[in-house]
């Protein structure tokens, strides 16, 4: 469940903007954008084998929006969260080929968030229309009850 | 064979062909088996299954739309769905029916104030009946069905009654 | 094309220096030397949002080649109806009624992993009667589910008669689960905290009938569609889903077991009363389709097992916690994950210390088995791809949510 917060430590050495630290949630990574590729590649590879990405999601923090990765060990059936904040209206890395589970995932969260897809072989909307708004950003409001009642 | 109830065997019974046809059409509506979302599973699959099995009253679905007489729209249409949901209605041959079942089909139900949701099926194509429930129990939808037999029913009566006093 | 049409028929064209056809025999017009520049095209179909088989509205668009795929894509949204951002603007106790809409065939285990969620966050400890009747109506529709999953895959193989027999136990089911419940799809059962209702004796000899007789229907239905040597060369050796391709494309639940990888989240991350619960976990070999059929046939049968646990275990006690009416969770994360039918289906919470969720994802499993599709189409049949879809059992629900 918990990994080894000092082992994901030491496997994230080469990564110098990685701060690990554990949470509510379990054990999160932080990383700078940039460096987010290299952080996944080191833990997918290597003995800290975290071969499945269980999901991949945004939140909208208000300053940014937060890339979670959840990636996992089956062999020791431990989790780890790999956040990275991007900026509004960034871009994002894709990560398909060291995780290919992240192909779907990734277009969802690139429309309902706003962000331009980079590398990923098909970065087409997924779910929504064209001129349909970034949904899940908290700045797009849902609808207000008068718009509803008066259908 | 209620027929001969009524007439005695081997009788003979002159109608109208339209009104034949609208006897015919009402009891054997064949909807388009298309499923959007939760309500597919009450008022399609159940609907077919062994307990209700609306076959009894001649509703049977058909795969296309090109051969159906009734659409029941089951289930959230968002924009995305909307194009569809028109282009299927256009397929259908006419006389033809739609049926929005449950909530979200109806106004948008609990999905309504999410912005990519439309509001009730009616804003794409006419409605006929409007079955209320999320979703519907399998019962609704027959009770539906019934109503919507009433319309043609009706319908073809007012027709029927048009032409009489036009030929006066 | 024009190449086909073409029909002055040059000497040099013939295999060359190979065959010479001389001269034509009398009364014969022409040299029967076949047919020339026999070019195939790739023509483009469109599954699907409108297909009987392709269970709700996804949508396949397929390059064919005759009648073999050559590429394959998935087009989704067509369902799309913002199930996380809603979850943002409903209170903590209201996201049961988004979950059994998003997994609308296994209602039960979304309302359990959004409920499990908000007690990680608030600490709150279960009653154990709560926990082992969340575990008994967590299987009962689990079957209920399998059983559409076990109709639907035989329609798409071409099979009717099975469908009937599902939906025939199928409806049983559903009948307990009302009774308790008071629904018989959107059951809004599972509370933060507890459960909504306590069993009466009436259910429970409901249930206890329905025990008596679902294990000899479980052997006639794997009898029926199982034993039927026509399904078995449909799906044995098709759809392979080998271990590294399953992990890699993030799949759960039957589709992982069916490549014989033995991950459960019920054994392996216990939840509610699965720890005191007797039960095996099948696993599959080689990842075809057929061995996610066995799979699931099995898990039904451990179901039932499971079942029969439950009712004859359930403590006495309260069946809800104290938990306040406005439910403010502390700020914070918390990821709870369960296994549905249909794989591990996850909530991940995001609190700022208010009565509403500052982020509500929903991991679906199905979104995660749906990409392995696109994988394993190409250099299939056209109508094994009828069958892969049933085969990997998806909810369009919660792909779009």
């Amino acid at each position: 469940m918990l990994p080894d917060a000092t082992a994901i430590d030491k496997a994230l050495a080469a990564i110098g903007s990685a701060e690990v630290a554990t949470t509510t949630l379990g054990l999160e990574v932080r990383v700078e954008a940039d460096e987010l590729v290299a952080a996944l590649e080191a833990l997918k590879s290597g003995e800290h084998d975290f071969p499945m990405l269980v999901d991949l999601f945004g939140i909208d923090t208000g300053e940014a929006v937060d890339i979670v990765y959840h990636v996992r060990s089956l062999s020791r059936d431990e989790d780890v969260y790999v956040k990275c904040a991007l900026s509004y209206e960034g871009e994002l890395t894709s990560v398909w080929n060291l995780y290919p589970a992240a192909l779907l995932p990734e277009r969802e969260t690139a429309e309902l968030f706003g962000l331009t897809l980079a590398g990923h072989p098909n970065p087409k909307r997924l779910l929504t229309t064209d001129g349909i708004e970034p949904l899940l950003l908290k700045s797009v409001p849902i609808r207000t009850v008068e718009e509803v009642r008066d259908r | 064979m209620a027929l001969d109830r009524i007439t005695g065997e081997h009788s003979v019974a002159f109608v109208r062909s339209e009104q034949l046809f609208d006897w015919a059409r009402r009891n054997s509506l064949w909807y388009l088996a298309f499923g959007i979302a939760c309500c597919a599973i009450e008022g399609l699959m159940s609907a077919s299954g062994p307990r209700f099995d609306f076959d009894r009253m001649g509703v049977f679905f058909r795969a296309s739309p090109r051969q159906a007489d009734v659409m029941i729209v089951a289930g959230t249409v968002n924009h995305k769905m909307a194009e569809t949901v028109l282009r299927l209605y256009e397929q259908m041959p006419e006389p033809k029916w739609v049926v929005a079942m449950g909530a979200c089909a109806s106004t948008g139900g609990p999905f309504r104030s999410y912005p990519n949701v439309v509001l009730g099926v009616d804003k794409i194509v006419p409605v006929d009946v409007y079955i209320p429930g999320c979703p519907p129990r399998p019962e609704s939808v027959q009770y539906g069905f019934i109503q919507l037999q009433e319309k043609i029913k009706r319908q073809a009566e007012e027709r029927n009654a048009a032409r009489r006093d036009r030929d006066r | 094309m024009s190449e086909l049409h073409d029909t002055s028929y040059e000497p040099g064209l013939l295999a060359e220096g190979t065959f010479d056809p001389g001269e034509r025999p009398a009364g014969i017009k022409r040299i029967p030397r076949g047919v020339e520049h026999l070019a195939t095209e790739h023509l483009v179909v469109n599954v699907g949002p409108q297909h009987p088989s392709t269970h709700g509205v996804l949508r396949l668009v397929l390059e064919l080649d005759g009648e073999t795929i050559v590429n394959a894509e998935i087009v989704i949204g067509y369902l799309h109806r913002g199930i996380e951002k809603l979850g943002e603007h409903r209170r903590y106790h209201q996201l049961g009624t988004l979950m059994d809409r998003g997994d609308y065939m296994s209602g039960i285990h979304g309302e359990l992993a959004a409920a499990m969620a908000v007690e990680q966050l608030m600490e709150t400890e279960v009653p154990a009667k709560a926990q082992w009747l969340r575990t008994l109506m967590s299987e009962i529709n689990r079957i209920a589910s399998h059983m559409v999953w076990f109709g639907t895959f035989g329609l798409d193989c071409g099979a009717m008669g099975q469908f009937l027999y599902a939906m025939r136990d199928r409806e049983a089911l559903i009948d307990v689960l009302e009774a308790v419940t008071g629904q018989r799809m959107m059951f809004n059962y599972v509370r933060p905290g507890g459960v909504l209702a306590d069993l009466t004796p009436e259910m429970e000899s409901a249930i206890r009938t329905f025990l008596r007789t679902i294990d000899g229907y479980l052997d006639e239905h794997d009898a029926l569609l199982g034993g039927n040597e026509i399904l078995q060369m449909r799906v044995k050796g098709i759809g392979t889903l080998d271990r590294e391709t399953a992990v890699a494309f993030g799949l759960t639940g039957a589709n992982l077991r069916g490549s014989g990888v033995g991950y459960d989240v019920r054994r392996d991350r216990p939840y509610a009363a699965y720890p005191e619960l007797e039960f095996d976990v099948p696993v599959g070999s080689t990842g075809d389709a057929w061995d996610r059929y066995t799979v699931r046939m099995g898990e039904m049968r451990q179901a039932v097992r499971m079942i029969r646990q439950c009712i004859d275990g359930i403590p006495e006690g309260d069946i809800m916690a104290k938990v306040p009416k406005v439910l403010r969770p502390p700020a914070g994360e918390s990821y709870a994950c369960v296994e549905s039918s249909r794989g591990e289906l996850g909530v991940h919470l995001v609190s700022d210390g208010s009565d509403m969720p500052y982020r509500f994802r929903y991991r679906p499993p199905s979104l995660y088995s749906l990409q392995a599709l696109e994988e394993i189409l190409p250099g299939r049949m056209f109508a094994d791809a009828i069958m892969l879809i049933g085969s990997i059992d998806i909810v369009l629900g919660e792909i779009d949510r």
